[in-house]
């Protein structure tokens, strides 16, 4: 039976447990629709991508003790080795010659694994070249001379862009940060530390006033902007070396309160998975969930079901240790 | 295919366009005859045809101020399926949000248009191509595009009539930014600003020109747009097929002037009708639904008495 069979048979899904619906669906889901090539697309049948791919591979991570999954996690660490351009990069698919974000997610899938130490270090190395084009003394008399600010921010400080050539944004920066939190202290270089502080200063700098994170905007035209659960999430995951903080004690509360309204299956499961972190628990997460599937079948989104298998999954299990998010427990 | 060929024609060897100004003062309303009856002033051949609806989605919005109203997203599919299209389907690449999931739950565009899984493509997350662009008026030269747009018979933009914060006010012709999707280039897509927001206007829609496009002018946003802003009803649907055509009479409506807007004025050169003299008004007059709408202080010269007047 399909684990899409098994889930629409069961009469008591309203009440199932996490686990169950972790082991019954995301887990099977995710191995069921590997692509041959041993990558996952974003949907069954769809080509394999490098940012679905390393949240898969995060995701199985976790599970080890499970043969297929253990197979499924090689030859995705496999499919992912093959992707990485000449210069330590990741695209965002095959064939295409650019490196973008999806360096920091396969560095850090890599890294969770424990596999290929080389591909890591230069994905690494490609990250800590990476500037964004904001922020530079060019950019800034440029700014200065237009003489208004539309945005409030403090564009010295620097994280990650998505794209080359383009701004600093809160989520990849916040991917960044968590790959780089991943390291060993040999691993990480006095570039590493400069820049790690710098992003984490820049994550501060454009959290919204009353908590919280959207994209990278907090303040346009002097009117605050709103937070979003999915910039939130990312971000404070990012920051959790610092769980007692103000700004994140505040992004938390905000961020729990709109767990609890959360529309879609990302939204509740990236809440989920960073409140968890903090301690902090979506009380009706299996249920929710259930009803959300009932609703779209997550559109049969294969990263949406890998963030799904990181929430339900258990905490230690999901974090290898204290090392990967670096939060106290 | 929505992709555009043949050559980009000037505008004084263009045809005079045409453009529908039917009133509509609320999504409560049987807005599927209202459709399907400004629909048939067009000579449309839709026989057999997969038709692409590509509304504005944004972000989660309980208000319905944001985003293109689900009830104008039905009466559109409706009515190209009466009309003779093989298929109607909804796709969307939100430029913020990333749980597309959630904006369309919070819709309720699952009451609308029933089951969505085999009818919502995600545009972010679809198949890619690689496209060069037409022009090169931005120093883009390629994008990575959906499989799903660039495989339509043909391609609708459905915005909401909205001003806009970086370029005055977002149409039709803006409202393609959602086609580029987020799995390539995030969220926001912000090589497109970096690229300069009007030029990369101009260059996506050189390269697919959407083949129709309707504005959800019933409640619109007037302000801070296209996010933050205020709803201002105007009680319209605008529609033709001629994007630009389109655009500049929904700025007309909102009291705006198209010429004084960047990428309006530039798509006109080549993209499609602007001046009101090469644009055929069917239903309403301009005169008579207009609407003035609040723009920012920065945007203050894009209004004055316009030609509609």
């Amino acid at each position: 039976m399909s684990s899409e069979e098994n889930l629409r048979r069961d009469p008591h899904l309203g009440a199932t447990s996490p686990t169950c619906f972790d082991d019954i669906w995301c887990r099977h889901f995710l191995l069921t629709h590997q692509n041959a090539d041993g990558g996952w697309g974003y949907h069954p049948g769809a080509s394999s991508g490098v940012e679905v791919t390393s949240w898969a591979l995060i995701a199985l991570g976790s599970h080890a003790e499970d043969a297929s999954a253990r197979e499924a996690s090689e030859r995705g660490r496999d499919w992912l080795l093959k992707a990485q351009l000449a210069d330590g990069s990741w695209p965002a698919f095959p064939g295409q010659t650019e490196g973008c974000w999806t360096t920091s997610l396969a560095s850090r899938a890599l890294q969770v694994l424990g596999a290929a130490p080389e591909a890591v270090v230069r994905g690494r190395d490609w990250l800590l070249r990476a500037w964004p084009a904001e922020g530079g003394i060019w950019w800034r008399l440029v700014r200065r001379w237009r003489g208004h600010e539309v945005v409030r921010q403090d564009s010295s400080l620097r994280g990650w862009s998505w794209t080359p050539h383009t701004a600093s944004w809160v989520e990849p920066t916040a991917h960044a940060l968590l790959f780089l939190n991943t390291l060993p202290p040999e691993l990480l270089s006095p570039l590493a530390e400069k820049r790690r502080l710098l992003a984490e200063r820049m994550l501060y700098d454009r959290m919204c006033p009353g908590g919280g994170w959207n994209s990278g905007n907090p303040l346009v035209y002097g009117v605050a902007g709103l937070p979003r659960i999915g910039p939130t999430s990312w971000a404070l995951l990012a920051l959790a070396r610092f769980p007692e903080r103000p700004e994140i004690q505040l992004s938390l509360d905000w961020l729990e309160r709109a767990a609890r309204n959360a529309r879609g299956p990302a939204s509740l499961a990236v809440a989920s998975y960073c409140l968890a972190t903090y301690g902090r628990r979506v009380e009706t997460l299996g249920r929710n969930l259930a009803e959300l599937y009932r609703h779209n079948r997550f559109f049969d989104n294969l990263l949406t079901m890998a963030w799904i298998a990181l929430a339900l999954g258990d905490a230690e299990q999901r974090s290898g240790g204290t090392q990967e998010e670096g939060v106290p427990r | 295919m929505s992709l555009a060929q043949g050559r980009l024609v000037p505008s004084f060897e263009r045809p005079a366009s045409s453009v529908a100004i039917v009133r509509a003062e609320r999504y409560e309303q049987n807005l599927g005859q209202v459709m399907f009856e400004a629909l048939r002033e067009f000579d449309l051949h839709l026989d057999g045809k997969h038709v692409l609806l590509k509304p504005n989605f944004v972000e989660p919005d309980p208000g319905g101020v944001i985003n293109t109203h689900p009830a104008v997203i039905q009466a559109a599919r409706e009515s190209f399926l009466r009309l003779g299209a093989a298929s109607v389907r909804v796709a969307e690449g939100p430029g913020h949000e990333r749980d597309t999931e959630a904006i369309v739950e919070t819709l309720r565009l699952r009451d609308y248009l029933g089951a969505l899984p085999d009818l919502f493509v995600d545009l972010n997350l679809d198949e890619v191509h690689r496209v060069p662009l037409r022009t090169h008026a931005s120093r883009l030269r390629e994008l990575y595009l959906p499989q799903t747009v660039l495989a339509a018979d043909f391609l609708v933009s459905m915005p909401k009539l909205k001003t806009h914060h970086w370029v005055g006010a977002t149409l039709s012709l803006k409202n393609m930014f959602g086609i580029v999707p987020g799995c390539c280039y995030g969220w926001p897509k912000n090589i497109l600003h970096w690229a300069g927001i009007p030029a990369a206007i101009l260059d996506i829609n050189s390269t697919v020109r959407a083949d129709f496009a309707i504005v959800d002018g019933i409640v619109g946003m007037e302000g801070n747009g296209p996010i933050q802003g205020s709803p201002r009803a105007s009680g319209v649907l605008i529609l033709g097929d001629d994007p630009v055509a389109v655009d500049s009479t929904a700025a007309r409506v909102m009291g705006l002037v198209p010429e004084r807007i960047g990428y309006l004025a530039k798509a006109g050169t080549l993209l499609g009708n602007l001046q009101q003299e090469k644009i055929r008004q069917i239903g309403e007059s301009i005169a008579s639904v207009k609407t003035p709408f609040a723009v920012l202080p920065s945007f203050a010269k894009l209004r004055g008495p316009s030609v509609g007047d």
